[in-house]
């Protein structure tokens, strides 16, 4: 693609371009404080310089001189329309530049399907809203699918699952998420498909009130069959008191573990935000280093439900590493193997707790209904649901 | 309700970023030194963008924002004064 010959490019085709390396200058014209609260991030990221959009017309020259003109140049802002502005009088002082359509909303709202593993006998697809770092997954096994942790645009699974002549049978969230409303409730409703939950997680954690939810009740050690899957609850308190991992098994021996905020490729999920921190950083070591000992095959390809950063990727672009790996890798795991070490850093390190954290639990509860605007709002920027989030 | 005074009011009811501001821009241009424009915008991104551009122009003041309902939708008001 040459960028220097398009006037609009789309969030999928920025995100292609950001796989490879190239020599793009972003230009995002926003407002400072939204700029630094949530920047466009790629395996490449590109350089970016932020001029506000009025700047354009308010201190033009200065503007334009901070605008490199040897490079391409792709234009960015919150919705797409000051950023085309922009572009358009780039254009007229002969700087070519391409505007973000859709700008961060669209850029946010961006899903890519990657294949985990595809067989005769099953499919597995990460499903990744890139912008946020939330990761979901389908499994297929004859006809019949089963979705984990799906995230609030339930089209992009109920679209797939058409391409996939497959029907939807199961819909499993990991935990009550805070950091994204959750797609589950919606896609039950819309498929009659069942929504399993931790009851721990069917009650809010500050304001102490039961769920307003139609969901069937996970416990440890429930298991489901998907075809030839065969699906294992493993309870992991800690993140959330619900929190639990599902242990996938396959006729060939093969398995995989979906392990939503418990275990990511780099550190693992804070204890904070129930608003519990000391009492819950016990369990997640209890969870990581006995639980999940005991209980994960070392070879179990691990499904995190984030990642904080895009070099947490393998090559061909999936979040997934075997467990026995991971020990080695996730540096936080290998160095804080020792419990009082562990609970001593962890408090120490607690990230700051977004203060609508707390209104998307009560959403994912059923306790609150949110308009687009109110979600899309809700929504805005990265996950910060690993514990590393406060100190990389 | 607000009792700040103005002197003309522009109506930026159904324009998207960034027009409410380029508009009102250009009507405050016209505008001598001194007085005060009103703008009502249904674009909730103006809030933060009166806001950037007024720290940055030489020769605007905001004095104030509000927020109104007009029926079940959210106005945002804006009141900028010409200053230079």
């Amino acid at each position: 693609m040459d960028i220097t010959q398009m006037e609009q490019i789309t969030p999928i085709q920025l995100y292609e371009l950001m796989l490879k390396n190239h020599n793009v200058l972003m230009l995002d014209v926003r407002n400072e404080d939204e700029y630094e609260a949530w920047k466009i991030e790629g395996k490449f990221t590109p350089d970016t310089v932020n001029i506000p959009y009025f700047e354009f017309f308010e201190n033009e020259d200065e503007a334009f001189s901070r605008v490199e003109r040897d490079r391409p140049i792709v234009v960015v802002c919150a919705k797409g329309g000051a950023s085309d502005f922009v572009a358009l009088r780039l254009g007229e002082e002969g700087i070519k530049a391409a505007n973000l359509s859709e700008g961060m909303i669209g850029w946010g709202n961006l899903y890519i399907h990657r294949v985990i593993v595809q067989t005769p006998e099953f499919e597995i697809y990460q499903i990744d809203r890139t912008a946020r770092g939330c990761l979901s997954y389908v499994l297929i096994s004859d006809g019949k699918a089963a979705i984990i942790d799906p995230l609030r645009h339930t089209e992009k699974y109920t679209d797939f699952l058409e391409l996939k002549e497959a029907s939807l049978a199961l819909i499993l969230d990991t935990h009550g998420h805070a950091d994204h409303i959750s797609g589950a409730p919606a896609l039950s409703e819309l498929t009659g498909a069942p929504y399993y939950l931790h009851p721990y997680d069917g009650i809010h954690p500050f304001d102490l009130l039961p769920a307003k939810l139609v969901y069937r009740m996970l416990h440890d050690g429930m298991k489901f069959s998907l075809g030839d899957l065969l699906i294992e609850t493993v309870h992991v308190p800690g993140h959330t008191l619900g929190q639990v991992n599902f242990l996938v098994k396959a006729p060939s021996g093969r398995s995989f573990v979906f392990t939503g905020d418990n275990l990511f490729i780099q550190s693992f999920g804070r204890p904070d935000l129930g608003g519990q921190g000391q009492s819950w950083a016990p369990l997640v070591y209890n969870t990581i280093f006995n639980t999940v000992v005991e209980r994960i095959p070392s070879d179990a390809l691990v499904l995190p439900g984030h990642f904080a950063k895009h070099d947490e990727a393998n090559e061909d672009g999936t979040y997934s590493k075997p467990l026995s790996a991971l020990w080695k890798e996730n540096e936080d795991l290998s160095r804080l193997n020792e419990k009082e070490t562990f609970i001593n850093f962890v408090l120490a390190h607690l990230p700051d707790m977004p203060e609508q954290y707390i209104q998307i639990k009560r959403i994912n509860a059923g306790l609150a209904a949110p308009d687009e605007d109110e979600a899309s709002e809700l929504e805005l920027g990265k996950n910060i649901c690993a514990l590393s989030t406060a100190y990389e | 309700m607000t009792d700040i005074a103005f002197d003309e009011q522009f109506d930026a009811r159904g324009l998207m970023c960034p027009m409410p501001l380029v508009k009102s821009r250009q009507a405050i241009m016209k505008m001598e030194v001194g007085k005060t424009l009103k703008i009502v915008a249904t674009d909730k991104g103006s809030v933060k963008d009166f806001q950037g551009w007024a720290k940055m122009a030489k020769d605007v003041e905001l004095l104030a924002q509000e927020e109104e309902m007009e029926g079940d939708k959210k106005l945002f008001v804006h009141f900028v004064k010409k200053i230079k």
